[in-house]
């Protein structure tokens, strides 16, 4: 009963917004549906998560679908399990034969739904399912993530950022400090870097390389690097390409001479091998790199499936003197909707699986950090001193440029990085390359 | 009773031929009269309709749009004016001709070597050898692709570790631009061409033993007979094959997708790989229609000159 009224306020109060909010792309006038009396089928895809004592990774999800079954007779939540890597792809041939699922897990800033989707109508805005009060609960930058033309577009579920993640054996076996408090400057990195890289059964080739990294459209475990000296990839309002300014061209140049010059870094450094370079980092096979900067997932992975003593910290600063870092926002979108009443039944289903109590267990089993205030103030890390300190880092975060062209622009940039690291071009050359095809996109 | 000179037909019997060759019955009623035939072909006729013929109609209209999830509006030429102003297709389409150019003459001159060789063996050898060389092409390109990609793996790829025995240098095989697109070229090289040996072995099974009696008769080599009786006689398996192989090698998507993406830079960006992009990664299905209906026209352009080189004159 106290559902039923719960979701009736929902409904008054939201039906009053129902016109001027969204009063859509054509000029139509939205009505907001009524969940209650929607009957039918609610079609969800997610990834795999954590897995139970059976190993099966979609156990949390399955649970909540049966537990919101029960509670809503009629309506039954279809579930379709798709592995994170096709995840993207699936919803791209999807989206191209409007065959979309209600619910998915996509940061809109990524690459499966674009801003022209949003613009095309493909992505519901939310706005009329989520009070002020409720988005109060919300890390604004989270908000903002979902955010597009003063519209929600999606309920954030969770927030990642990359850091810097050392191997203390290798740091101890190299008689090398880690960081006080994981903060340290270029320099010390460096430093750092040039006595972790050593041949260990003195063969005359080095066994172990002070860091490595990947450089591939989509993945910016490298960039906070290239903002250490106060560098972005456009300026303000997103008119010009500014990755060619001399502060960044030493930057990025610097990141390639760890290889180049400094031989601190493999060969493989600067590649597209995503899969290799974890393995190098987290393998007890391999452990032949001491430092790689990655995103949250990993320092899970390294308490998990692959036991690493290690320390976070953060990237190492320049002349800026402040660490940034690169950040992304997880969350549910819903996709366009006929009818009104499977809306509003559809966004019910998104807050139930949104809440604070679910975003906390999502934290403490999954590694990721709270989107919601609240779940964050119940310490899902209280017992996990490296998240902890992961997350010290998120008001370091910056944001990647919400251009509807990022995706083009962001393969331009990367293919003409990949050339500086492999020694072909000069960061300055590379730049002035990639200006050449960015300011193209930005007409 | 006059008589009919040898070499020409009666006119009773060229009239009988005319009938035959040009009926006077309409296509309809030459349906309706072998219905049962048609009637068994339709299951595939439908297939066919449903998954080629509409979707590579539908490409073409798509081609003249501005594709949108919700209404599309017509285009005119604009996606075929970027297409060509492009770099990054002609950067795809240079790849692409330098990866045909060189593995389409490889794999079927091997094949030919190749299954001329097993040819002259015994049966069970023949059989052994036939599904040797057959395996690679029931095996999927993703699997095919990963175990390439492990062989030039940098730290503790077979290459690199075979070149360490003699004390070279390890090489950066896929992520170095001078040597990614050869890579790929020389892993497509080494992947034995399966339909093209079974297609050989099966076309020299079918030439006459008394050409080669003959030739020998004559005091021709092996090698001779090998030269001037198989070759000739296998052009029109030669032309098949070449058609074929030119066709894949135009369509190479999978290793690069698995191997490379393109990279580093765009130095192993293919045409496929390209349309694949821009339509499921940028999500501009006008553009990528307009790409493929250029490949698709490169491609006929490539296949008649081919044709026209190796057409088996009667």
């Amino acid at each position: 009963m106290k559902k039923v009224f719960k979701k009736s306020a929902l409904a008054l109060a939201t039906l009053g917004l129902a016109a001027s909010v969204l009063a859509a792309c054509n000029g139509d006038s939205e009505e907001v549906g009524n969940a209650e009396e929607f009957k039918g089928k609610i079609t969800i895809w997610d990834g795999p998560r954590w897995p139970d004592k059976d190993d099966n990774k979609f156990h949390w999800l399955e649970a909540k679908i049966k537990e919101y079954e029960e509670a809503n007779e009629g309506v039954e939540v279809d579930l379709v399990q798709v592995p994170w890597a096709e995840m993207g792809d699936k919803l791209g041939v999807a989206i191209a034969g409007k065959s979309w699922p209600d619910i998915a897990p996509v940061d809109i800033s990524g690459s499966a739904v674009s801003i022209d989707h949003i613009e095309q109508g493909v992505v519901e805005p939310l706005d009329s399912f989520l009070d002020k009060d409720e988005k109060a609960d919300f890390y604004e930058n989270a908000l903002e993530a979902y955010t597009y033309d003063d519209k929600l577009y999606g309920i954030p579920n969770s927030i990642t950022l990359h850091s810097m993640l050392l191997n203390l054996d290798l740091f101890e076996e190299a008689g090398v400090t880690p960081p006080e408090n994981g903060k340290w400057t270029y320099d010390e990195f460096l430093e750092a870097a040039k006595k972790l890289t050593f041949d260990r059964d003195g063969d005359g080739k080095t066994d172990v390389y002070g860091f490595s990294t990947y450089i591939m459209p989509g993945y910016y475990e490298a960039w906070p690097f290239f903002y250490k000296n106060g560098g972005s990839p456009l300026n303000e309002d997103m008119t010009e390409f500014t990755f060619d300014s001399p502060e960044t061209i030493q930057a990025i140049q610097d990141l390639a001479d760890l290889k180049l010059t400094e031989k601190v870094a493999p060969e493989t450094h600067g590649g597209a091998d995503v899969g290799g370079t974890f393995q190098a980092w987290a393998n007890e096979e391999q452990r032949t790199v001491a430092m790689q900067p990655w995103a949250t997932w990993a320092i899970g992975a390294a308490q998990g499936a692959y036991p690493t003593n290690f320390a976070v910290a953060e990237y190492p600063t320049g002349e800026n003197e402040s660490s940034s870092t690169i950040g992304g926002v997880g969350g549910w979108i819903m996709f366009h909707q006929e009818e009104t009443n499977k809306k509003a039944a559809v966004a019910d289903f998104m807050k139930f699986i949104s809440t604070a109590e679910e975003q906390y267990n999502m934290a403490q089993n999954y590694g990721i950090f709270p989107a919601r205030i609240s779940a964050s103030e119940m310490d899902p890390f209280k017992d996990n001193p490296e998240m902890t300190r992961a997350m010290e880092m998120s008001d370091q975060v910056v944001m990647l440029p919400r251009h509807p062209e990022w995706k083009k622009i962001d393969e331009a940039i990367q293919a003409q990085l990949q050339l500086v690291f492999n020694g072909e071009k000069t960061a300055e050359a590379a730049m002035a390359d990639a200006k050449k095809a960015v300011d193209e996109l930005l007409k | 009773m006059a008589q009919i000179p040898m070499g020409t037909v009666p006119k009773k019997e060229t009239e009988k031929l005319k009938v035959i060759k040009k009926p006077n019955k309409g296509v309809f009623q030459q349906m309706k009269k072998n219905y049962s035939a048609y009637l068994f072909l339709l299951p595939k006729l439908i297939l066919f309709t449903l998954f080629i013929a509409i979707p590579v109609v539908w490409a073409f209209v798509l081609s003249f749009q501005d594709h949108k999830v919700f209404g599309s509006e017509f285009a005119g030429l604009d996606n075929y004016i970027k297409v060509f102003e492009s770099e990054a297709f002609r950067i795809a389409l240079k790849n692409t001709l330098l990866f045909t150019v060189v593995t389409v003459p490889f794999s079927v001159i091997s094949a030919l070597v190749i299954s001329s060789m097993i040819f002259a063996l015994g049966k069970f050898s023949q059989s052994l050898f036939r599904s040797a060389f057959y395996l690679p092409t029931v095996t999927s390109m993703v699997i095919i692709a990963m175990v390439w990609r492990w062989m030039y793996n940098y730290e503790f790829g077979l290459f690199n570790y075979v070149l360490g025995w003699f004390g070279i240098e390890q090489i950066n095989w896929l992520g170095q631009s001078g040597s990614a697109l050869w890579a790929l070229i020389i892993m497509q090289c080494l992947i034995p061409f399966g339909v093209g040996i079974i297609m050989y072995l099966a076309s020299m099974g079918s030439i006459s033993q008394s050409l080669y009696e003959a030739a020998r008769i004559d005091g021709a080599s092996t090698f001779k007979q090998w030269l001037h009786i198989t070759i000739p006689l296998l052009k029109p398996t030669t032309l098949y094959l070449v058609l074929l192989s030119t066709i894949g090698s135009f369509q190479v998507f999978t290793q690069i997708i698995m191997m490379t993406g393109g990279g580093p830079g765009s130095a192993t960006e293919t045409l496929v790989h390209l349309i694949y992009k821009t339509g499921f990664r940028d999500f501009e299905f006008g553009l990528a229609a307009a790409q493929s209906v250029v490949l698709f026209v490169i491609i006929l352009i490539f296949s008649i000159i081919q044709f026209r080189v190796l057409r088996h004159d009667e």
